[in-house]
C-alpha cells in the first residue's frame, strides 16, 4: 500500500510541474505536428486536380438515321437515338462536369467566335450527315475540334476523352465492316449485337464515364500503396515519442536524487518505511508516468494526427517494452550520478547521444544506407529496438517480430533494473 | 524509566571519527538538549538514533528497540523533526500531513482527524490548503515540526528547529516543544543556541569534538564553573595603564571576589555574588579615580561551562 502511497505522490507532484508536462507532452507533440503540417502540405499539394474546361457543342447533325442500341446498354444511362447524340450526350454527362463546362452552340461559326473571344476553350463542332456518315460502314464520318491556340492541358483533355470515345465507335464500325466483308453477314439483328457488345464492354470499365474515357495519374507521383501521413509521421510519431519517453523515463528517476537533496528522502528513511517499498514506489511512479505518456501520445497520434498504428497485439507489445526499458533507464542512469546538478549535463549528453542513435531508422527514411544503420549501430541502444518495435508495427510485421523485440528490451530492462537497484542499495545501506 | 539509552556509540567517515564512544541516558518524558557547536558531532548522533547511520560500534536502545537490531521497531516508537525542511514544496500543507502519516502507517478517518488536529495545533488550518513552497520560513518549520508528530510518538527528536526563523516563530517553536513535554512526550533536542537549552531543558549533554564533555542537569553543569558571577567591567585602555596593578590588586582584596582577569581593555572579575561584590569594586574604582564606562553582569550559564571546559566560547 505504502509503495502506491510513494507512486501517487511522485505521479501528483510530476503533473504540478509545467516544465515535466511540456517534456512529456508538448515537445513531442509540437515537434511530430511541425512535421506534420510540412509534410502534410507536401502530401496536399500532391493531389492534383484537373482544370475544367468550357466546351462550345454544336450538333449540326440533324434528321440523322436512328441509333438501334438497347439504351440500358449505353454506359451512363445515357439515352441517345443517334450517333451525334450519342457524342452530346457524352459530353454534357453529369460524370464530365468536373472535367467539361459544356455549353450547346447553334451554329459552328457563333462556337468557333465564344473560343476566339475565350468565352470557352473549346468548340466541338458535330457536321451535319455525321451520323449517316458514321452508319455507312465506307463513310468518312468527323467531328470538328477548334480550341484556343494558347491553352494546353483543357482542350488536350478533351481532345483525349473525345479521342477514346470515337475510337471506340470507330472499332465498332470496323467490326460491322469486317462482318458484313467477310462474314457475308447481311443480318442487322448481327450488326446490333456487334454495337451492343462493345457498350456492355465500355459499362464494363467502370460506372463513371469521366474514369471510362480519361485515365489520369499525378504527374511524377509513384502508385499509392499506403496513406503518406501513416509512412511519414506515424514512424516520426514513434521516434519523439521512443525519444522523450527515455526523457521522462531518466528525469522522473531523477526525483530520487532530488528528494535526497530535498531532505525528504533521509526523512523517509526514519519512517517505519522498507528502503525496498521506498526505492519500488518511486520506481512505480516512473513506470507509470512513462506509460502515460505513451498511451496519451498514441492517443494523440491516433485522432488528430490520423495514424493508423497497426496491429493492437504488436503496438501493445512494443509499447510495454518501451516503458519498461525507458523507466529502468532512468533507475540505471540515475544510480550512477552524485546530485541533479550532475543530471543536466548527464541527461543532455546520455540522452541525446543514444537517442539520436536510435532514432537513425527514423531520420534517414527511404535511405538504404539509414536502415543498415538502423539494423546494427542503432541496436546498440535501446532506444534503437524500441524504434525499430514501432517500425516493424508500421510495417504490418508479424506478432512475433514484435514479441522478439519486446523480449530484447525486457532483457535490457532487467539488466537497467539490476544494476540500478544494486547501486541504490549500496548508496543507501 | 530511560526513553534512550546509548551506550558508546562511535561513527566514523573514512579518517575524521565524528562520534567518539558517546554515552548518555533520556528520561521518559523530559526534555533533554544536546548542545554543541557546529560540527561537534550532534547530527550524527542523531542519525545514529534515527537509524539513518549505522554505528560504527555501541548501540542505542530508544523505548526498548534497538537501533542496531530493531531499527523499525526504533523508527515506529520515533518522530523526527530534521534540521532541513523536509517537506514536499510543491504539495500543500495536507498533503503533506497525508502522504507522512500513511508513512507512519496511518490511514482513513484516524488519520484524516489526527491530520485535523496537528493543522490546529501548528496553527495553519487556515492555509492547509496552500503549497507549501509559498510557505514563509517559519511557517515551513511548523509544517516540518507538524508531520513529526503526526503518528503521537513516544519519543521526538528536534534537530536544531529554529534555525533560520524569526523571533516570533522561535518563541512559538519553544512554546509548542514544552507543550510536547506537557502531553507526556520526550524530546531529544539538538541545539548550539545555549539560551535555548537552558530554557528548555531537564538535563542538557554538552558534546565538541564528537565527545560528550559534560551531561547533567542545568544547575549541575554550572557548578562545574563554581557557580561564580561574571562582572565585566570597561575602564577604558588609558586607566588601565594608569592604575592596572594598583587596581587589580585593590579587587582581589574583596572578599567575595575570587579571580580578576583582564581582556581587550576589559577586566573581567568572577565574584561570589555579584550584588555583594559590586558596591565594594565601584568604591576602590572611585578612590584609584578610575572611571568605569561600562558594566556587565552575567550569572553562569552554559556558556560559562562550555568556555570553562573547552576554552572556547559555543559560538566559535
Amino acid at each position: 500500500m505504502k509503495i502506491l502511497d510513494i507512486a501517487f505522490k511522485d505521479l501528483l507532484r510530476s503533473t504540478r510541474s509545467a516544465i515535466s508536462l511540456v517534456f512529456m507532452f508538448g515537445i513531442p507533440i509540437l515537434v511530430t505536428g511541425l512535421f506534420y503540417f510540412m509534410f502534410g502540405r507536401i502530401a496536399s499539394q500532391e493531389t492534383f486536380n484537373l482544370p475544367r474546361t468550357r466546351v462550345a457543342i454544336v450538333n449540326l447533325d440533324l434528321a440523322a438515321p436512328r441509333l438501334q442500341a438497347n439504351r440500358g446498354s449505353i454506359p451512363g444511362g445515357i439515352r441517345a437515338s443517334t450517333v451525334s447524340e450519342l457524342v452530346v450526350e457524352v459530353l454534357q454527362n453529369e460524370d464530365m462536369r468536373e472535367l467539361i463546362d459544356p455549353v450547346l452552340f447553334p451554329e459552328a461559326a457563333a462556337a468557333k467566335k465564344a473560343v476566339d473571344v475565350g468565352e470557352v476553350q473549346v468548340a466541338i463542332i458535330i457536321p451535319a450527315g455525321f451520323s449517316s456518315q458514321f452508319s455507312d460502314p465506307y463513310g468518312e464520318a468527323s467531328i470538328e475540334f477548334y480550341q484556343d491556340p494558347t491553352l494546353t492541358i483543357g482542350p488536350e483533355v478533351i481532345q483525349t476523352i473525345l479521342h477514346q470515345f470515337m475510337d471506340g465507335l470507330s472499332g465498332v464500325r470496323i467490326a460491322i465492316k469486317v462482318t458484313l466483308d467477310q462474314a457475308g453477314v447481311t443480318s442487322f439483328a448481327v450488326i446490333q449485337q456487334v454495337i451492343e457488345r462493345y457498350l456492355e464492354g465500355l459499362e464494363g470499365r467502370s460506372e463513371d464515364l469521366a474514369e471510362t474515357f480519361l485515365e489520369t495519374r499525378a504527374p511524377g507521383k509513384k502508385p499509392e500503396t499506403a496513406n503518406p501521413i501513416t509512412q511519414i509521421i506515424g514512424p516520426l510519431m514513434a521516434g519523439m515519442m521512443v525519444f522523450y519517453s527515455f526523457y521522462t523515463g531518466v528525469a522522473t528517476a531523477e526525483s530520487i536524487l532530488r528528494e535526497e537533496e530535498e531532505r525528504t528522502l533521509p526523512r523517509l528513511f526514519t519512517t517505519p518505511t522498507s528502503q525496498t517499498t521506498i526505492l519500488s514506489g518511486k520506481f512505480l511512479a516512473v513506470l507509470f508516468t512513462v506509460l502515460v505518456q505513451i498511451i496519451v501520445l498514441v492517443l494523440f497520434g491516433r485522432f488528430i494526427f490520423g495514424i493508423q498504428w497497426g496491429n493492437s497485439w504488436s503496438l501493445a507489445l512494443i509499447i510495454a517494452g518501451t516503458v519498461l526499458a525507458a523507466s529502468t533507464f532512468g533507475l540505471f542512469v540515475n544510480s550512477f550520478l552524485k546530485n541533479t546538478k550532475q543530471g543536466g549535463v548527464v541527461f543532455g549528453g546520455v540522452l541525446t547521444f543514444t537517442g539520436m542513435l536510435g532514432m537513425i531508422r527514423i531520420f534517414g527514411v527511404n535511405s538504404p544506407s539509414a536502415t543498415l544503420l538502423g539494423d546494427t549501430v542503432s541496436l546498440l541502444v535501446p532506444q534503437g529496438w524500441a524504434v525499430r518495435g514501432f517500425v516493424y508495427v508500421f510495417d504490418a510485421k508479424p506478432v512475433s517480430d514484435a514479441l522478439i523485440t519486446f523480449l530484447v528490451l525486457a532483457a535490457w530492462s532487467l539488466a537497467f533494473f539490476s544494476i540500478g537497484v544494486w547501486r541504490f542499495g549500496k548508496r543507501y545501506a | 524509566m530511560n526513553a534512550i539509552e546509548i551506550n558508546g556509540l562511535r561513527k566514523s567517515f573514512g579518517a575524521f571519527e565524528a562520534v567518539k564512544g558517546v554515552s548518555f541516558t533520556v528520561l521518559q518524558g523530559e526534555i533533554f538538549s544536546l548542545l554543541g557547536p557546529n560540527g561537534a558531532g550532534k547530527t550524527t548522533t542523531i542519525s545514529m538514533l534515527s537509524c539513518l547511520l549505522r554505528p560504527d560500534d555501541g548501540d542505542a536502545l530508544v523505548m526498548g528497540h534497538s537501533i542496531c537490531r530493531d531499527p523499525n521497531g526504533v523508527k515506529s516508537v520515533l518522530g523526527v523533526v530534521p534540521q532541513e525542511i523536509a517537506l514536499y514544496e510543491d504539495l500543500t500543507a495536507r498533503e503533506n500531513m497525508f502522504f507522512w502519516g500513511k508513512m507512519y502507517g496511518m490511514r482513513g478517518q484516524e488519520l484524516k482527524r489526527r491530520v485535523q488536529e496537528v493543522l490546529e495545533i501548528i496553527g495553519l488550518s487556515d492555509r492547509a490548503n496552500d503549497r507549501v513552497g509559498k510557505y514563509s520560513g517559519g511557517m515551513k518549520r511548523r509544517v516540518n515540526i507538524g508531520v513529526a508528530l503526526l503518528h503521537k510518538p513516544e519519543v521526538i527528536y528536534m534537530d536544531e528547529p529554529t534555525v533560520g526563523i524569526d523571533p516570533q516563530s522561535r518563541r512559538n517553536i519553544l512554546d509548542s516543544v514544552l507543550e510536547l513535554k506537557n502531553q507526556g512526550m520526550t524530546v531529544l533536542y539538538i541545539t548550539h543556541y545555549m539560551e535555548e537549552a537552558q530554557e528548555l531543558s531537564d538535563h542538557v549533554a554538552i558534546m565538541d569534538h564528537g565527545e560528550l564533555i559534560a551531561c547533567g542537569a542545568h544547575h549541575e553543569l554550572v557548578q562545574i564553573v563554581g557557580q561564580s558571577d561574571r562582572l565585566t567591567l570597561d575602564i577604558g585602555a588609558g586607566a588601565f595603564e594608569a592604575a592596572g596593578d594598583e587596581l587589580f590588586r585593590c579587587w582581589k582584596a574583596v572578599e567575595c571576589v575570587h579571580q580578576v582577569d583582564a581582556e581587550e581593555g576589559k577586566v573581567i572579575l568572577l565574584v561570589q555574588d555579584s550584588n555583594r561584590a559590586l558596591p565594594p569594586v565601584l568604591e576602590i574604582a572611585n578612590s584609584l579615580g578610575v572611571r568605569i564606562l561600562g558594566i556587565e553582569i552575567q550569572e553562569p550559564n552554559l556558556e560559562n561551562v562550555f568556555l570553562h571546559l573547552t576554552g572556547r566560547a559555543l559560538r566559535d
